[in-house]
């Protein structure tokens, strides 16, 4: 079976389960198929699910940015840092943009020119940027923000859709099309496959690495700007513990961890799997805590289950080559 | 080839865990500037008691990561060993302590045998493995405990007044009996990963997998044994997190694990594996601890800044750690070593010139 | 007796191959690039089961497991690039794996004793040392005293004086010598034939998978054995035509990379094949990752279309006109996991984006249709990741890659390596037709017919210089050799 269409196998399997989990979910609950319900869904989650589009670029990469749940607080703080100091709302958001790209583009700079791996360079950013994010605002927490903020987050944008919901289709539709339509996105695949036959290739590798980091901070930060304005308030400790939920929608949407391959389809379906996977245990009465369990080990059966897979046509590659 | 220019022969690992000391009693001198009345009887207690927890960590991760894996489960670990001992404690006050012990480390070998069998067995990577236990464990946890919380006052008293025996004192100083088993504890193992076989065996196996593997090494039965060890030991520090607070959460040591990583990177153990000694990540836990502390004293500084400093402190870590290993690796050697992580500016290895024929 | 004889036959890569080894001698391996020596090392290391026939040991016909289990049995094998274990010490390096003394690792008796196996190899470490420190003639050092500490009966060198210096491989040779003496076989793998005439007691002769000849060292001549190693039918197989050299495109004078190569000099005209020989590890590929940017060359010129240009990264290099296709077609020549279009077009995607960014998928899709007529690139799809097609089509499809750039100057490392009779030919006659169609091309190859038959000059390198510089009437094959081995 050659990757590609393994891929689609995976997509399929990931399909099924999908369907399977929704319907399961609606038999156990008549409210389960209202569009509200599913519109809902999404709302909730938004922050982790664009981070998780932007997660699959770094993931295909072959590099993993742990850093990113951080970098949202940090977001999320220099918002409220600024605004509590009196700066205009719109400038506040576009500090707290500019804040996290930075904090991207020094980590990817440290990753592509040291040679350092992004494992233990974004662990040194989950820790610092969390606590940047504690020294702008130490134990408070700002809210208080503009209407017109926090109406974004709850009011509806398009017919029933609501704003967030409207960004994540556009972006995941865009991010796609540009990991998979165009040059930069095959230069990802390829330096995620093998970094020196890209280099080989002419393909510049230590810019594509600053590049994705910067967007992945960038990104985070976007989330960490939403999240302000859904729960109407921030504080430091925000987002902890998403990294978990977003890098289980990538590997279980069919990355490789080890990088050159996966599908952003996949990866739209996994996120449809995890949070129809939360909203369905919430709705069974199981705690949040477990069901952050339930995707720890979904995260662990999904590289299983793609470690078992990649035996197979490996006996065949080599007989043939 | 000659003898080594340096007649006095002082292992890497030595050189950095001096180091090591030489950063630590250079923060002490500066904020014994900062800070008034720092040098205190009672600031050297608050130290070794708070570091005991860190360090035993630093001292687990650290066996893991010398076969270039990682555990980022231990934090939880910590948490289930704590809260199930201090209910086995409160539930049976008159139990010997051997076996509340052995409970606290049985129960982290054994989650440390489910990391170690995905990891060696299931060739799942290490990342992926424990940050899915991190969760799973946790979230066990929190159904188990039902929104109970252990307190200080349905514990024994010998577990609540552990943190405070002491040992030995001199003037204001006190060795307390935890710190000390501690240090043995650690003095104990660091011998056995410099001595024994299998410690010998871990260092191979991160330093160069395929060459352990030809060798003829049980590479995956060592891997497993060094996250049961490691589960071990964040199970005792579990027992130790109890003893000194008393009452359990079920957020209880959540975050820890990032700590002993950080304390094992600013000790010098590289996450590639094949370096770094036990030493160095205690001492990489006490610099920690000393600056955590020490932080809080200095009235400028509020201890916000601690993450953000702690974050920064390992980002240069690592930095120094990868210059210095460089400078030293082109005094040393003739020819650049095989394998070396390929950067912009240093041109990948052409294919081996061996006839690599596909014949 | 102690001593291993094989009889196999593994179609393509050995051919009933059957080879006997003596205790107490040093037998000497020759042949060509493809001739079947690395296989035959993998099946006595025990890391490929041959198809049929045996390994005996001591007349005992054994199975080789693995690794270990060759290792348990007194096989060993040291390669040209040492496997060892950086951030260890020397003597644990030595010792790691058979003899860790027991549970308990006695520093002072392990130190000693690591460092008195190497003072017998004439080689004094301070076995304490990181093992990463070393320059590699000293891990080889150490690689052959693990073998020693493991009582190993047959010893397998392979290419070992690659990267030594003279003085190095002296030294070597000593420790090859009293290695024999007391009772090991040495298979002693090279190219170099002075350096085989001076320490095998026996040479053998592989070529296309077959064991040609076995002789002792007395009875054959130099002359004989390059016929044997190299003797074929020199028909059909190497296409050439009259090529009509043009302007120079290519000046380099006095090149030079610190460590890696000095004084390289040359030319190359439009419509030209220069040929570059020598042996495995001379410094051709280095000159060529000097001229592709990927390491650049820190002393000389380059010069391109009369211009003097500092190339310092492939895209700048693409963007001159030059190409360059690598040896190591698994690293870093193809990305195994992309199809065959996408290998294709991977240098020059650019050309098939739209004005959106976006690629053009049937634009790519048909520029690989095109090579897969023109090279004959024979895959159940174009669609197929690249690394399940065959060896031949491999390096088809990185060809197709590099004549995709539309380069002036071609730079080709080992093009026909590991591939099969049809196959080279076809490549052969591409290298021609470019030529013909006025492509400057720098052609790598350490297969000598093929550098005589293709080239219209040949350069040729010795451990980093250049050593001779011929044109296609004076070139012959005693004179590359002699060029390329240096004096007897």
């Amino acid at each position: 079976m050659p990757e590609w269409t393994r891929e689609r196998t995976w997509e399929l399997l990931l399909a099924v389960i999908l369907v399977g989990t929704v319907v399961y979910n609606a038999s156990r609950s008549p409210v389960y198929l209202d569009v509200d319900n599913f519109v809902n869904l999404f709302r909730l989650s938004i922050e982790k699910v664009i981070v998780a589009v932007i997660m699959t670029f770094v993931i295909v990469n072959g590099e993993i940015d742990l850093s990113v749940a951080s970098v949202m607080a940090f977001s999320a703080c220099v918002l409220g840092a600024a605004y509590e100091a009196g700066v205009p709302f719109p400038l506040a958001i576009v500090l707290a943009l500019v804040a996290s790209a930075a904090a991207g583009f020094l980590q990817g700079q440290v990753i592509a020119r040291t040679g350092i791996s992004s494992l233990v360079v974004t662990l040194a950013g989950l820790i610092g940027f969390r606590g940047a994010a504690r020294i702008l605002l130490e134990d408070r927490s700002v809210g208080a923000f503009p209407e017109w903020f926090t109406d974004l987050g709850r009011e509806d944008l398009l017919g029933p859709l609501p704003f967030a919901l409207v960004l994540f289709l556009v972006f995941v539709v865009v991010a796609g099309v540009v990991l998979h339509r165009t040059a930069f996105g095959r230069g990802v695949f390829v330096i995620g496959d093998n970094a020196d036959v890209a280099r080989y290739s002419g393909i510049a590798v230590a810019r594509t690495k600053v590049v994705l980091f910067t967007t992945s901070a960038l990104v985070a930060g976007v989330a960490g700007v939403l999240f302000a304005a859904r729960l109407g308030s921030v504080r430091a400790n925000i987002a902890e513990g998403f990294e978990l939920d977003i890098i289980t929608m990538v590997l279980l949407g069919g990355v490789s961890i080890f990088g050159g391959s996966g599908t952003m389809l996949g990866v739209a379906l996994a996120i449809g799997i995890v949070l129809n996977l939360r909203n369905g245990l919430g709705l069974a009465n199981v705690e949040a805590n477990t069901q952050t369990g339930v995707i720890g080990a979904l995260l662990i059966v999904s590289v299983l289950v793609q470690n078992l897979l990649d035996r197979l046509p490996l006996r065949r590659r080599e007989a043939e080559a | 080839m000659s003898t080594p220019a340096a007649p006095l022969w002082i292992r890497p690992e030595r050189i950095k865990e001096l180091s090591l000391v030489g950063v630590i009693a250079v923060a002490l001198v500066i904020f014994g500037f900062l800070v008034d009345d720092y040098y205190s009887g009672q600031f050297f207690n608050r130290i070794t008691t708070s570091v005991v927890i860190t360090a035993v960590l630093a001292v687990a991760q650290t066996m893991v990561v010398v076969t270039r894996n990682i555990d980022l489960s231990v934090g939880s670990i910590v948490g289930v060993s704590a809260y199930l001992t201090g209910q086995y404690a409160a539930a049976h006050p008159d139990a010997s302590p051997v076996l509340a012990v052995g409970l606290a480390l049985g129960i982290g070998a054994l989650l440390g045998a489910v990391n170690g069998l995905l990891v060696a067995y299931g060739r799942v990577p290490a990342i992926i493995v424990t940050l899915g236990t991190l969760a799973i464990y946790r979230s066990w946890l929190v159904s188990h405990a039902e929104a109970r919380t252990i307190t200080a006052d349905s514990l024994p008293s010998w577990v609540v007044d552990l943190p405070t025996r002491t040992v030995v004192s001199v003037g204001s100083l006190d060795v307390r009996a935890v710190f000390f088993v501690v240090v043995v504890i650690v003095a104990l193992l660091a011998a056995g990963m410099q001595r024994l076989r299998w410690g010998r065996r871990l260092y191979a196996i991160g330093s160069n997998p395929e060459a352990a593997a030809q060798a003829g090494l049980p590479t995956r039965r060592l891997v497993f044994g060094a996250f049961v060890a490691c589960g071990a030991l964040s199970g005792l520090a579990g027992f130790l997190f109890l003893a000194r607070f008393g009452t359990i959460t079920v957020v209880a040591g959540q975050g820890l694990e990032l700590d002993s990583v950080a304390a094992a990177v600013v000790g010098g153990v590289s996450v590639l594996g094949g370096s770094g000694t036990l030493v160095g990540a205690l001492l990489g836990a006490v610099l920690i601890d000393v600056l955590d502390q020490s932080l809080v004293r200095v009235p400028q500084v509020s201890e916000f800044w601690r993450n953000a400093i702690l974050g920064a402190l390992i980002l240069a870590a690592v930095i120094a750690d990868v210059a210095i290993g460089r400078r030293f690796r082109r005094r040393w050697s003739a020819e650049a070593r095989p394998h070396t992580k390929v950067t912009e500016d240093e041109p990948a290895d052409p294919a081996p010139a061996l006839e690599a024929s596909d014949a | 007796m102690r001593g291993i004889s094989k009889r196999f036959g593994a179609t393509r890569a050995l051919d009933g191959v059957s080879l006997e080894l003596a205790p107490a001698e040093v037998h000497a391996l020759v042949g060509e690039n493809g001739a079947g020596k690395s296989t035959l090392i993998k099946v006595m290391t025990g890391i490929h089961a041959p198809d049929e026939g045996t390994v005996e040991i001591d007349g005992e016909p054994v199975t080789l497991r693995n690794a270990a289990d060759a290792q348990a049995r007194g096989i060993a094998a040291i390669y040209q690039e040492p496997l060892i274990f950086p951030d260890l010490s020397v003597a644990e390096n030595v010792f790691i794996g058979h003899r860790d003394q027991g549970r308990v690792v006695r520093w002072r008796r392990m130190n000693e004793e690591a460092r008195a196996i190497l003072a017998r190899l004439d080689v004094h470490l301070d076995p304490r040392m990181p093992a990463s420190g070393l320059p590699v003639a000293s891990q080889q050092a150490v690689e052959i005293a693990k073998a020693i500490s493991l009582d190993v009966r047959v010893l397998i060198m392979d290419e070992p004086t690659a990267a030594l210096s003279a003085h190095e491989v002296d030294r070597l040779f000593r420790q090859v010598r009293r290695l024999r003496d007391e009772g090991v076989a040495v298979l002693f793998i090279s190219h170099r034939l002075d350096e085989v005439f001076e320490i095998a007691d026996r040479i053998s002769v592989f070529r296309d998978g077959r064991h040609v000849a076995t002789h002792a060292r007395d009875g054959v001549t130099r002359s004989r054995l390059i016929a044997e190693m190299v003797g074929r039918e020199q028909a059909d197989f190497y296409a050439r035509t009259e090529h009509h050299a043009a302007d120079v495109v290519l000046a380099v004078t006095d090149l030079g990379r610190t460590g890696r190569f000095s004084g390289v000099s040359f030319e190359v005209r439009k419509g030209e094949v220069l040929g570059l020989a020598g042996l495995v590890g001379a410094g051709r590929t280095d000159v060529a990752l000097a001229l592709f940017g990927i390491a650049p060359a820190e002393a000389g010129t380059i010069e391109l279309g009369g211009r003097p240009v500092h190339i310092t990264s492939p895209r700048q290099a693409m963007d001159l006109g030059l190409a360059y296709l690598s040896e190591d077609r698994r690293h870093v020549g193809l990305s195994l996991v992309q199809s065959v279009t996408s290998n294709i077009t991977l240098p020059v995607l650019r050309r098939y984006t739209s004005r959106l960014g976006l690629v053009d998928r049937g634009a790519e899709r048909q520029a690989a249709e095109e090579f897969r007529g023109r090279l004959g690139i024979r895959t159940t799809g174009l669609n197929q990741p690249v690394g399940l097609l065959s060896g031949g089509n491999q390096q088809k499809t990185m060809l197709a890659k590099w004549l995709n750039t539309e380069p002036t100057v071609l730079i080709l490392d080992e093009p026909t390596r590991g591939i099969d009779v049809g196959a080279k030919a076809d490549v052969h006659h591409l290298v021609d037709d470019l030529a013909r169609a006025g492509v400057a091309i720098v052609l790598i190859s350490s297969d000598l017919p093929e550098v005589l038959a293709m080239s219209d000059r040949v350069l040729v390198m010795r451990e980093g210089e250049q050593t001779g510089l011929f044109e296609r009437a004076e070139a012959s094959q005693e004179r590359v050799m002699t060029a390329a081995v240096g004096e007897t």
